[in-house]
């Protein structure tokens, strides 16, 4: 998954879907632990678009 | 360090909790990541008349703005006013009044840090005995006999003592807001703004703050399949929730949308998300007690949370003082908690039956939408009888199943 830290409101929402507890937001910004399973649930409720599926590896 | 109550979280919850436990007569810390309570501000303010009554609270006159009436606007242009005595209230400026409440409950006694976040719970033979924070640039530990979990949406405190504090998607109103200037508004009425090309699964609100300033936001539901119909939280996402999903569809988008006809500048932007799937199956265990938007004790139908959460942590820090006293802050004894909370003071009902209503509501399209506020458009919301409602369903058959349950 895909931070845009500019578009970010530091609202929480998605640390609270994540099912794997990996964000944790911080000081005016979101912290991400890897082991991202690629849900898409905090791209879902982000408010402002500030999450985005991470770029397909090749 | 060692406390007999730490409440982690500082804005209306924890401030509350830690007001009643420390009023008890008991050591209490409140914790709080952020530097400064009350922000980033997550809120519109609304509150109705008996929050101050429950809560033994006066408004202070900087703080609010005086709120008489509430129009609704259907997705088809259709509106409806009332003045009735539950619409009336007061816009709260949440950042001064959530500071105000920390400042009665460190006069009360409470301790507070700000900039320190909790990372961790210290754990004895399953139960809570404390929390580990990062304090200017350290961990530390610091115990206590009991901890409210007041965290907020984001919460993962509760679920660090094995509680299930998760919210999927459809669980949560994803809401973005300006408070704006310059606005065409009767500064006395609220303003709700129903529609699925307006705020699908949720609403627009505007809501006075004086004069020509209002907070101007919204709350949408976005739900799998592109679809806005669903079932509440019994629906499953599955793994892959994002399954057509258009993220440039987000609440800000659709508030900038709306805005766009208003005039008006803005001075302040806000986003939130606030849990409107009711209560969380569980708000205690050995050692910790989960209060607030952290427990999902929100309005479900409404979003509003302020008056819940208020009268929850007083509970809260109430039961959390008694079990320091008695020297029993096992699970068994802070069941009480939610006993209180649940049962005794009908809370979980409420929240139950407005679950119901949002429910129902979710399964109204816009024409149905439409339909109800031209029901009762043109009179006065409290001399609609429910002979009336029931003679105009022959006009609006559809209607029936929804008031079937209502009446
Ligand atoms: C846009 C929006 C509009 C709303 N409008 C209304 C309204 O008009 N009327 C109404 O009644 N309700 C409204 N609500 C709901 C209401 O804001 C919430 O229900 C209420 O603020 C919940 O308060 P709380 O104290 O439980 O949580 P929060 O206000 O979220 O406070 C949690 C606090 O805990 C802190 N925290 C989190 N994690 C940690 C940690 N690990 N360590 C230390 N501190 C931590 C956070 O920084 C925060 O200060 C709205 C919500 C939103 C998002």
């Amino acid at each position: 998954m895909k931070y845009k830290s500019e578009l970010c409101g530091y609202c929480g929402a998605c640390v609270s879907v994540c099912p794997v507890n990996i964000l944790e937001l911080n000081d005016w910004r979101l912290e991400i632990q890897p082991l991202c399973e690629n849900c898409g649930r905090c791209i879902i409720v982000c408010p402002v678009g500030a999450l985005e599926e991470a770029d397909h590896e090749i | 360090m060692k406390y007999d109550v730490i409440v982690v979280g500082g804005r209306v919850s924890g401030s509350v909790s830690s007001l009643f436990a420390s009023k008890n007569d008991v050591d209490v810390l409140m914790v709080e990541k952020q530097q400064e309570i009350g922000v980033p501000v997550q809120c519109a303010g609304g509150v109705s008349d008996s929050f101050f009554k429950t809560m033994d609270l006066k408004p202070l006159q900087e703080y609010y703005s005086r709120i008489e009436g509430a129009t609704l606007h259907a997705p088809d242009g259709g509106q409806v006013s009332t003045r009735n005595k539950i619409s009336h209230g007061y816009i709260l400026e949440r950042k001064l009044f959530d500071k105000n409440l920390a400042i009665q409950s460190a006069e009360a006694g409470t301790d507070i840090m700000l900039k320190t976040p909790v990372k961790d719970l210290i754990m004895e033979n399953g139960q809570v005995k404390g929390v580990v924070v990062r304090h200017q640039g350290k961990l530390m530990e610091i115990s206590a006999d009991v901890v409210i979990a007041a965290d907020g949406v984001e919460s993962q405190v509760a679920k660090m003592a094995g509680l299930n504090t998760h919210f999927e998607p459809y669980d949560l109103c994803s809401c973005a807001q300006y408070e704006m200037v310059g606005l065409d508004i009767d500064p006395a009425m609220i303003e709700f703004y129903f529609g699925q090309k307006i705020a699908p699964g949720g609403y627009v609100w505007v809501f006075p703050k004086g004069n020509t300033r209002a907070n101007v936001g919204i709350g949408i539901r976005n739900i799998p399949n592109g679809s806005n119909k669903n079932n509440g939280n019994t629906q499953n996402t599955g793994n892959n929730g994002n399954n057509g999903y258009d993220k440039s569809k987000n609440a800000h988008h659709y508030l900038q949308k709306f805005i766009s006809k208003l005039g008006g500048t803005p001075v302040e932007f806000n986003v939130g998300a606030v849990p409107v799937s009711g209560p969380v199956e569980k708000t205690y265990t050995d050692g910790l007690l989960v209060v607030g938007d952290a427990a999902g004790q929100v309005d479900p139908l409404t979003g509003g949370g302020i008056h819940v959460s208020a009268s929850c942590a007083k509970i809260a820090g109430t039961i959390a003082a008694e079990a320091v006293k008695k020297e029993d802050s096992s699970a068994k004894f802070l069941k009480k908690y939610e006993d209180i909370w649940n049962k005794k003071k009908k809370i979980g009902h409420n929240l139950k039956r407005s679950l119901k209503y949002r429910r129902m509501f979710d399964k109204l399209d816009d024409q149905e939408i439409s339909d109800l506020i031209k029901v009762v458009q043109g009179q006065e919301l409290e001399s609609v009888s429910k002979l009336t409602l029931l003679k105009m369903t022959k006009e609006y058959p559809q209607l029936f199943k929804l008031l079937r349950n209502i009446l």
